[in-house]
C-alpha cells in the first residue's frame, strides 16, 4: 500500500514538473482560462444589471452558484478529464494494453499519471468570487450550513468525476467517447443557472440521467433555502448522497468496461 | 479554383464520416439553445416587454444565434493551425500551390455547411415549434439576414484565422482558443445583445468586429435597423473583413517566413 502510494506521489510529482518545463505557456494558458471564465461571469453581471432576478436568483446568489460549479467541476475534473477523455486514443492506437501490463492499478495510473495542474485557473477565480458571493449572498450560516457546504462540495466533486469516469469508460467498449463529452458539456454549461428556470424535462434528466443538477443547483438552492424541483424538502440528502453513490456506480462501470475491453488498436 | 472546390467538398465528406459526433453535437447544441431561450424566459419572468424588447423577440434572438453561430466552429479552426504547426504538416503546405488560409477557408465551409444542414436546421426547426420564433420583418430584411450570415461566417473564420496563426509565435494554442472564446461569449452577441448592455459598453460592442458575428444579422432579421441603417452597416462589416483579411494576409506572410527561417 505505502509502496504503491509512493508510486502514486511519484507519478504526480512527474507529470508537474513536465508541465512546468513550459512555465511561461503554463501560465498564460490559465490567464486565457480565467479571462474566458470572468467573460461568462461578465455577461451574467451585465444580464442583473438590467434584470435584477434570473429565476428569482440575485446577482450574489448566481455569482455563488458560478462559483461552487466551477470550483467543483475544477476539482473534480483535474483528477478526471483530460485523463479520460485522452482514453479514446490509447484504446484506438493500442496504448492501453501496455498499460494492463503495469504492476498497477490502470485506473489510478491513468489518473496520477496525468493529474491535471492546469485547473489551477478555474480554482483561482472561482475562490475569491466564491468568499465574495458566500459574503454577499446572506447565506443563514449555521453548524448545519457550514457542514453542508463542505460536504456537499466534496459530493459535487465526486459527481464531477464519477460521470466523466463512466463517459470515458465507454471508450473502452465502443472505442469512441468523446462524442458524448460533447453532450456533456451541453449540460455542464447549465449547471451554471438555477435547475427552476429550465422546462421540467431537462430538470428531470439533470437530477436522474445525467446528474449535473447535484455539481451546483441542487446544493446551492439549498444553501440558500430556496425551493428544489422534483427534489423538495430531499434536496440536501440528495446533494449528499449523489456523490458517493455515483462514485460506486463509476467504479462499477469501470470495471465492467475493462471486463468487455478487447483491444482496439494495431 | 478548383482545388479549393475540391477541400470544400472534403470538409463536407469528413465531417460525413463523424456521423456520431455529428449527432452529438445536434444534441449538444438542442440543449444549449433551449437553455438560453429558458433564460430569456426567466428573466423576463412574465413581463411582456423591455425596453421596447418583447420576450418573442428575444426567443428569436436566442434561436438566431443558433443558425449563426451553430455551424462555424472556431476552435475547429484553431486546432486544424495548432495541429499543423505541431507536426510539422505546414511545411509541406508551404511547398504545395494553394495558399493554406484559403484551404482553411474552403476546409470550414464544407465543414459548416454539413452542421448547418444536418445539425442546425433539425435544432432550430426543433426549438422554433416549441416556442414559436418571428419572421424576418421584412422580405428586404430576410434576404440581408442571409447576406449577414455570409459575412457572419467570414469575420468568424478571419479572426479564428488570425488567432490560429498568432500560434507561429506562441507555439501553443491553447491560450489562443480560450482568448477567442472569451471574446465571441461577450463580443459577438450570442448571450446578450448590446441594446442590454449599459453605456458606453453598448455602443462600443456594436462598433467591434464580432458584433456582425451574431448581433448584426440578428437585428436585421429583427427590423431593429432599418433599410438605411442595415445598408450601412453591412458595408461597414465588410471593412472589417477587409482590415481582418490584410492583418491576416500580413500576419501569414511573416508567419510564413519564421517557418522558413527555423525550419530545413
Amino acid at each position: 500500500m505505502q509502496h504503491t502510494l509512493g508510486t502514486l506521489l511519484l507519478l504526480v510529482s512527474m507529470y508537474i514538473k513536465s508541465q512546468m518545463e513550459y512555465r511561461g505557456a503554463f501560465w498564460l494558458d490559465r490567464l486565457a482560462q480565467i479571462v474566458s471564465y470572468g467573460a461568462v461571469l461578465l455577461g451574467m453581471w451585465i444580464l442583473l444589471q438590467k434584470f435584477d432576478l434570473l429565476g428569482g436568483w440575485n446577482w450574489p446568489e448566481l455569482a455563488l452558484l458560478f462559483s461552487f460549479q466551477l470550483l467543483a467541476y475544477a476539482l473534480g475534473a483535474s483528477a478526471s478529464f483530460t485523463q479520460l477523455r485522452d482514453l479514446e486514443d490509447l484504446v484506438r492506437l493500442g496504448t492501453l494494453d501496455a498499460l494492463l501490463t503495469k504492476p498497477i492499478n490502470t485506473w489510478a495510473y491513468l489518473i496520477f499519471s496525468g493529474l491535471n495542474i492546469g485547473y489551477a485557473g478555474h480554482i483561482i477565480l472561482a475562490i475569491p468570487v466564491l468568499v465574495w458571493a458566500l459574503l454577499a449572498a446572506q447565506v443563514q450560516w449555521s453548524l448545519f450550513t457550514a457542514m453542508f457546504f463542505a460536504a456537499s462540495l466534496i459530493s459535487a466533486m465526486l459527481v464531477t468525476g464519477a460521470v466523466i469516469t463512466m463517459i470515458g469508460a465507454t471508450a473502452m467498449i465502443w472505442v469512441r467517447s468523446n462524442h458524448l463529452f460533447s453532450i456533456f458539456f451541453g449540460f455542464w454549461e447549465l449547471t451554471r443557472y438555477p435547475l427552476n428556470i429550465f422546462p421540467g424535462g431537462i430538470q428531470a434528466v439533470m437530477l436522474t440521467i445525467v446528474p449535473l443538477g447535484y455539481i451546483s443547483a441542487v446544493p446551492v438552492a439549498v444553501l440558500l433555502d430556496k425551493p428544489v424541483p422534483l427534489l423538495g424538502d430531499f434536496a440536501w440528502l440528495a446533494a449528499l448522497l449523489a456523490g458517493p453513490v455515483l462514485t460506486l456506480i463509476a467504479i462499477a462501470h469501470w470495471r465492467y468496461a475493462m471486463s468487455r475491453y478487447q483491444g482496439a488498436g494495431g | 479554383m478548383s482545388a479549393y472546390t475540391a477541400f470544400v467538398r472534403s470538409g463536407f465528406l469528413t465531417s460525413l464520416a463523424y456521423r456520431s459526433e455529428v449527432w452529438a453535437n445536434i444534441f449538444g447544441k438542442l440543449v444549449q439553445v433551449f437553455a438560453r431561450v429558458a433564460i430569456w424566459l426567466a428573466v423576463y419572468a412574465g413581463v411582456t416587454a423591455v425596453d421596447g424588447i418583447s420576450i418573442g423577440d428575444m426567443i428569436t434572438y436566442a434561436l438566431l444565434g443558433g443558425v449563426v453561430m451553430g455551424a462555424t466552429r472556431y476552435d475547429r479552426i484553431i486546432r486544424h493551425v495548432g495541429t499543423a504547426l505541431k507536426t510539422g504538416d505546414v511545411a509541406v503546405w508551404l511547398l504545395k500551390p494553394v495558399h493554406y488560409p484559403l484551404y482553411l477557408l474552403s476546409i470550414e465551409a464544407g465543414a459548416s455547411a454539413y452542421t448547418f444542414l444536418l445539425a442546425v436546421v433539425p435544432t432550430i426547426v426543433i426549438v422554433a415549434l416549441v416556442y414559436g420564433m418571428h419572421p424576418p420583418a421584412s422580405l428586404f430584411h430576410g434576404v440581408m439576414f442571409a447576406a449577414y450570415c455570409g459575412l457572419s461566417f467570414i469575420i468568424h473564420f478571419l479572426c479564428a484565422a488570425i488567432f490560429g496563426v498568432l500560434a507561429f509565435w506562441l507555439m501553443t494554442i491553447f491560450s489562443l482558443e480560450w482568448l477567442l472564446q472569451s471574446l465571441i461569449s461577450l463580443l459577438s452577441g450570442l448571450l446578450i445583445p448590446f441594446w442590454f448592455f449599459p453605456e458606453p459598453f453598448g455602443s462600443i460592442a456594436s462598433h467591434q468586429p464580432l458584433a456582425w458575428l451574431v448581433y448584426y444579422p440578428s437585428a436585421v432579421w429583427l427590423g431593429r435597423l432599418d433599410i438605411g441603417q442595415t445598408l450601412l452597416y453591412f458595408g461597414f462589416g465588410i471593412a472589417w473583413a477587409g482590415l481582418l483579411t490584410l492583418a491576416l494576409t500580413l500576419l501569414w506572410r511573416r508567419a510564413a517566413s519564421r517557418i522558413t527561417v527555423h525550419g530545413g
